[in-house]
């Protein structure tokens, strides 16, 4: 019995203990802001030959001695890494330059994300972790450096941070306690991507120039050209008038879970409010009054719900876009039953051969044009944050290597993913060895080909493809970099497209970044996921007609608000003050 | 085809469960009425259970081009066999065969062998530990140590990316070896001990006299374990490189469309998914209806307690 007691007693000693240590406020629990980081950073001036290595700013990264850093690498199973890029192609060349081996440990790129994980969590982790979209699951374990500490000892990501102003953007990855975990894949601008691609044969034979009309054209243009269009496929027999002829993918099943994915993104950002994709919690920054307010309570949020629905009520935008898989949108184009649909840069190959499959070469023309703007802004919707996917850096590199070797590999990481010599190389292989500059611009050399690249049919099969041979132009080193880098494989029909939007439409302002705790996080995301869902879920009513905008818009209010968005505006406005 | 009688005294515990179904039901018109819907609801659950797999083949058979349009519902369209050859000619899907071949074998093997060492023991009730060696066992059902530390001593081991990675930590189910145990406790003890008489050991005993009279047991095992291995891709994903997959997790790559959350990712055509799929089951299904009794008896003879 007083075994008993004694027992009792210490497993309550130990609970109230555990509880105790539970609810003790540590310095964690509140934001310390995001202004630390600086809008430039300024590089230490030591000298770029230190001891035992090269590196600095338009110098390739050579160490004396051989070394040898485990990096992690994403496998795609459609150009799989055969063993001759590391005999002969981009891991050998990349030794060759530097004097340092990867030893790669390479997943397959479905699982990466699972595998990488959990090769951190265990401990097992390669000192470079590339191809990193979310890194907020590993900020608070310690397994990865903060890299904010040591970007300045990396004259690459220096410069490129300071030339292209990339602080506001950086500040939007930055984290509660001020430091970031990620050194991230950063664009001088965003090239569009997801954008249209139309039946030029049909819109000419209706009488309607799209090319004409593009630079200005709103999406009430658009409306009027695809119902001239529709009404010359009706007279042609090409259609019955109750017929749709655009049926839109990445809105319905799989790829947006229904809730409108790309389509209603793109039109939505053109009236400066959240939607489909770009939902996220629904919130939008006023520049003006320096604070955070949802957006699908506005009033441009009515306006480009009336302008979806328009396309539905006229009959040109089938309602089947927003519950349909992605494969049924596109056999409609490919078949020839609709002449307009959403399209990104690397279907476009995929675009051209299926339509060609099914219609018959010569039968069509494909056009790529840029999203129309709406009446109230002319804002690009290639997107304003600037980043891409980045890399991690694991604390095990920190702690076996030493803080001096830490360094060193890091100015080699400067250099692999930072420099336009390594951009170059990871990209198009050694200068003159695949390829060489035709007026001004680069080309594969006769024999090659390069499905990475978007060009170089090899239908004959006669011909080497640089990326699935050696593993050049894969996507586990270029992200980024400068708009004329970025963009020295296009097509001309992908320039076209994308700098037809550089040209004729502004990006918006960046909102400011916020840094929430884990626990002011996880307060956002209880108030906004139940919210969220019951935008969406009115908003697709809207759209197909379900609902009337004009009747029923008070009630959607009055639902949003007992869904508490005025709270979450509270909280996130507080937020950003905190981490101001 | 695999014959094996039951002993004498498990068919005892046999032909009273089956003749429990039958006794004291009437052929009156309610029953009449039962069967005549029960024969519908099980014909519709047949379908539903049949179509997803006859639309695979469907789909193996026909065009890329018929499957897009939504054109294959029961029949192929465009028949064809390139699919097949495309897929048999792949270096790669015969190399993970191959695998799951090698894996699944071993792996039965070693899982026969070691369950039944464990179960046989613990089935002696007179032995003085099995009582507490049982709940040891029992507790690894319901209690892991988590993915991390068997991740890390699987590392550690220095066991990944080989085959034991993909065997070992799943060799010993210990509801099958809960099984294997029931089973062998109804073993007639005089027969063991009028082995041990004759001059065997214990392990002869257990050899020679145990395990032949546990052939339904053992055949239920060898399905259930082969079954395991066969579809198992798990281990795959956690602890093997690309060369070493089974099939299972090469397939499970196609089928979702490997790197889905790249923009650069290609799907791969329908008609080698389904292709795919229809080879990799294709075995079980062969094999499946000559041994599924087996499963239920083999079910019935560990689970029934005399």
């Amino acid at each position: 019995m007083k075994t008993k007691k004694i027992l009792s007693m210490a497993l309550v000693g130990s609970m109230v203990f555990s509880l105790a240590a539970c609810s003790s406020k540590d310095e964690s629990t509140t934001a310390t802001g995001v202004t630390t980081v600086p809008d430039k950073i300024e590089t230490t001036t030591e000298a770029e030959k230190k001891e035992g290595y090269e590196y600095g700013l338009g110098k390739t990264f050579h160490s004396d001695e051989k070394v040898t850093y485990t990096m992690f690498f994403s496998d795609a199973s459609w150009y799989a890494m055969q063993d001759t890029w590391k005999t002969e192609g981009v891991f050998k060349k990349i030794e060759d330059m530097t004097n340092v081996h990867l030893e790669i440990i390479s997943y397959d790129s479905g699982d990466y994300m699972n595998n990488v994980t959990l090769d951190i969590n265990a401990g097992e982790s390669a000192y470079i972790i590339p191809k990193i979209y979310d890194d907020s699951a590993f900020v608070d374990g310690g397994a990865i450096v903060p890299i904010s500490d040591y970007v300045d000892k990396m004259p690459y990501f220096t410069d490129f941070y300071n030339k292209y102003d990339l602080a506001p953007d950086v500040r939007t990855i930055t984290r509660s306690n001020g430091k970031y975990y990620k050194l991230p894949g950063m664009k001088e601008q965003n090239a569009l991507n997801y954008t249209f691609v139309i039946r030029q044969d049909i819109f000419k034979a209706a009488g309607v120039d799209v090319e004409g009309m593009e630079a200005t054209w709103t999406w009430e243009d658009l409306l009027e050209a695809l119902k001239t269009v529709k009404a010359y496929m009706v007279s042609q027999g090409m259609c019955k008038e109750s017929d749709y002829i655009w049926s839109d993918l990445w809105c319905g099943g799989g790829s947006a879970q229904g809730n409108g994915g790309n389509l209603l993104n793109v039109v939505a950002t053109t009236y400066d409010v959240n939607a489909g994709w770009g939902m996220g919690n629904g919130l939008r920054f006023n520049f003006d009054k320096d604070e955070w307010y949802f957006s699908p309570a506005t009033e441009e949020y009515k306006q480009y719900l009336t302008m979806v629905n328009a396309f539905i009520k006229e009959g040109i935008l089938d309602p089947d876009t927003f519950t349909q898989e992605d494969d049924q949108a596109t056999t409609k184009f490919y078949n020839g039953e609709t002449v307009i649909q959403s399209v990104n840069q690397s279907q476009m190959a995929t675009t051209y051969s299926k339509c060609a499959e099914n219609l018959g070469e010569g039968n069509f023309e494909l056009y790529y044009t840029i999203p129309p703007r709406s009446k109230l802004y002319n804002y690009s919707t290639a997107g304003s944050n600037r980043l891409e996917n980045g890399v991690m850096i694991s604390q095990r590199a920190l702690d076996e290597l030493g803080e001096e070797d830490f360094i060193k590999m890091l100015r080699f990481v400067d250099w692999l993913f930072y420099s336009e010599e390594a951009y170059t190389l990871c990209k198009w292989g050694p200068k003159d060895e695949y390829y060489e500059i035709k007026d001004g611009k680069k080309v594969l050399k006769d024999g090659y080909c390069c499905g990475g690249l978007g060009y170089g049919n090899n239908a004959e099969g006669t011909l080497t493809d640089i990326r699935l041979q050696w593993g050049y132009a894969g996507g586990n080193f270029w992200y980024g970099h400068s708009l004329a880098e970025m963009t020295d494989n296009y097509t001309d029909e992908l320039n076209h497209y994308v700098f037809s939007d550089v040209e004729n439409r502004e990006i918006p302002r960046l909102a400011p970044g916020v840094a929430p705790t884990e626990e002011q996080n996880e307060q956002i995301n209880l108030i906004a996921t139940p919210l969220i869902s019951a935008v969406n879920e009115w908003s697709l009513q809207f759209i197909i007609g379900q609902k009337n905008l004009e009747t029923d818009w008070d009630e959607y209010i009055e639902t949003i608000k007992s869904n508490d968005y005025e709270g979450l505006v509270n909280l996130y406005n507080e937020v950003y003050k905190a981490s101001k | 085809m695999l014959k094996m009688s039951i002993p004498s005294f498990r068919k005892k515990n046999v032909d009273k469960v089956e003749s429990s179904r039958t006794i004291g039901v009437r052929e009156n018109t309610g029953y009449k009425v039962f069967l005549v819907f029960n024969t519908i609801l099980m014909a519709l659950i047949a379908v539903a259970t049949l179509y997803p797999f006859l639309y695979l083949v469907a789909q193996s058979f026909s065009s890329e081009k018929a499957i897009m349009a939504g054109e294959v519902k029961i029949l192929p369209k465009d028949f064809n066999v390139s699919t097949y050859k495309y897929v048999l000619s792949m270096g790669d899907f015969l190399k993970y065969y191959k695998n799951t071949i090698v894996y699944s074998f071993i792996g039965t093997v070693l899982s026969l062998v070691f369950s039944s060492f464990l179960a046989y023991p613990l089935s002696k009730k007179e032995l003085k530990l099995t009582k507490y060696l049982t709940p040891f066992i029992i507790f690894t059902m319901y209690f892991g140590g988590g993915l991390i530390p068997n991740y890390v001593l699987v590392v550690k081991l220095g066991l990944k990316n080989t085959m034991a990675a993909f065997i070992l930590p799943m060799m010993i189910s210990t509801y099958y070896v809960l099984l294997m145990k029931s089973f062998f406790a109804g073993t007639p003890k005089d027969l063991e001990e009028a082995g041990e008489l004759d001059g065997l050991s214990k392990f002869g005993v257990f050899a020679r006299i145990v395990i032949p009279l546990s052939k339904p047991i053992i055949a239920t095992m060898t399905l259930f374990y082969a079954c395991m291995y066969w579809n198992n891709w798990y281990q795959a994903f956690l602890y093997l490189r690309k060369e070493k997959w089974p099939v299972a997790y090469y397939l499970q790559t196609i089928i979702r469309g490997s790197g889905a959350n790249d923009q650069d990712a290609q799907k791969v055509s329908m008609n080698i998914r389904s292709c795919s799929m229809v080879l990799t089951v294709l075995p079980i299904i062969c094999v499946y209806p000559f041994i599924q009794k087996y499963y239920v008896q083999g079910m019935m003879l560990g689970g029934v307690k005399e």
